[in-house]
């Protein structure tokens, strides 16, 4: 087990990638079920430095699964100033080793890591509005982006947009409401592509509703977008937006 | 047969791997018959803290030679590879490079932007 001492080492020009970096151990301090088949994992480091990340980044478990060591990256949902307690949230998804073994383990079980990863980050907001695309459990990093934003001094936009199949998949939804009456610029919107009977709000294919809202209803193309999301809808919706106008590098994404 | 020479900008010694690409894959993480399957598979390691899953780029290697047997870069691989240290107008994900025969020659930088904050 390497201490926080060696991330601080890497960040200099020390590092060297034709070897393994060295891991990091955190604590199973606590989980929480969003749903039968979402949780959130609360991961405690040892006493000593934060560890350093950006808003959006992930990190990579190494977990130890039929004799091998699997390598596979979860989002940070919690926000960098929450110190030493990292969580990650995750779906089980079907036939997949990883989530299975997570979803296996209990309070006090060790989990190794590296990390932080990631270039879809979000720690200077830009001055120009900002929509957040979220699908799913593709709302954790997108969750401490939208906490630093709301921190900033920017005084620009924000907006979440959120598909989830139905209003009990409306991942922090109250951390969501409680934001958009709290600041004036941030508003919430979430979309369900399954919405059970009495649902008033939005819902539909999220695709569609993006090309009439950001691409039809107007000529605004100044917006920045922050999508993330599992699958290829990802990439059609960047792929929607730059073809509409919108500049490349204001459509940020992270498909998993 | 194939063949994929790995240099290193450390200065470790270089690697050279002779292989059927009609074989792959040679592993799980990455597109199959990339750079990235092909080094894991024969036991040479490239970091790729994703799970080679292009949402990184810690697999970021820079080809010296054999660029026609690679094949296109996609429009993910080329948003990623803006964000990578030391970008050539030669580099690639190994996780998405795939080979299809001949030699393939790749530099293996030094630093990668991933784990800086």
């Amino acid at each position: 087990m390497s201490d926080l001492t060696t991330h601080a080492e890497t960040e200099t020009a020390s590092a060297v990638p034709s070897r393994p970096r060295a891991a990091y151990e955190a604590t199973i301090e606590r989980i929480f079920a969003h749903t039968p088949d979402t949780r959130s994992f609360f991961l405690r480091l040892p006493d000593g430095p934060c560890l350093s990340f950006k808003p959006g980044q992930f990190i990579s478990l190494l977990l130890p699964v039929a004799g091998e060591t699997l390598i596979r990256p979860y989002s940070i949902a919690s926000s960098p100033e929450e110190g030493n307690l990292l969580e990650i949230c995750l779906n089980l998804v079907p036939g997949g080793p990883g989530s299975h073994y997570l979803f296996a383990r209990g309070l006090g079980e060790v989990l190794r890591f590296t990390g932080p990863w990631g270039t879809f980050v979000l720690d200077q907001p830009p001055e120009a509005a900002c929509v957040f695309i979220a699908d799913g459990a593709g709302i954790a990093p997108i969750r401490p982006m939208i906490r630093c934003a709301l921190a900033s001094e920017q005084r620009s936009p924000l907006h979440l947009l959120y598909n989830a199949p139905r209003e009990g998949d409306l991942l922090y939804r109250q951390e969501w409401e409680a934001y958009a009456r709290d600041y004036r610029r941030f508003t919430f919107e979430p979309l369900l592509s399954d919405p059970l009977s009495g649902w008033s709000g939005l819902c539909g294919p999220l695709m569609e509703y993006v090309e009439r809202r950001y691409v039809n209803q107007d000529s605004d193309r100044s917006r920045h977008f922050y999508i993330c999301g599992v699958g290829q809808q990802v990439t059609q919706l960047r792929d929607l937006l730059r073809r509409a106008g919108y500049q490349r590098r204001a459509v940020q994404y992270e498909k998993w | 047969m194939a063949k994929l020479r790995v240099l290193y900008e450390t200065g470790e010694p270089e690697r050279v791997i002779e292989f059927d690409p009609a074989q792959a894959p040679f592993q799980h993480d990455g597109q199959s018959g990339s750079i990235l399957d092909v080094l894991l598979g024969h036991g040479v390691h490239l970091e790729h803290a994703c799970g080679g899953n292009c949402a990184c780029t810690t697999c970021h290697v820079i080809v010296k030679s054999g660029m026609a047997h690679l094949c296109e870069n996609s429009e993910t691989e080329d948003d990623l590879l803006d964000k990578a240290p030391g970008l050539t107008p030669t580099s690639r994900l190994g996780c998405q490079a795939i080979i299809d025969g001949g030699e393939v020659v790749v530099l293996i930088p030094r630093y990668t932007i991933n784990q800086q904050v």
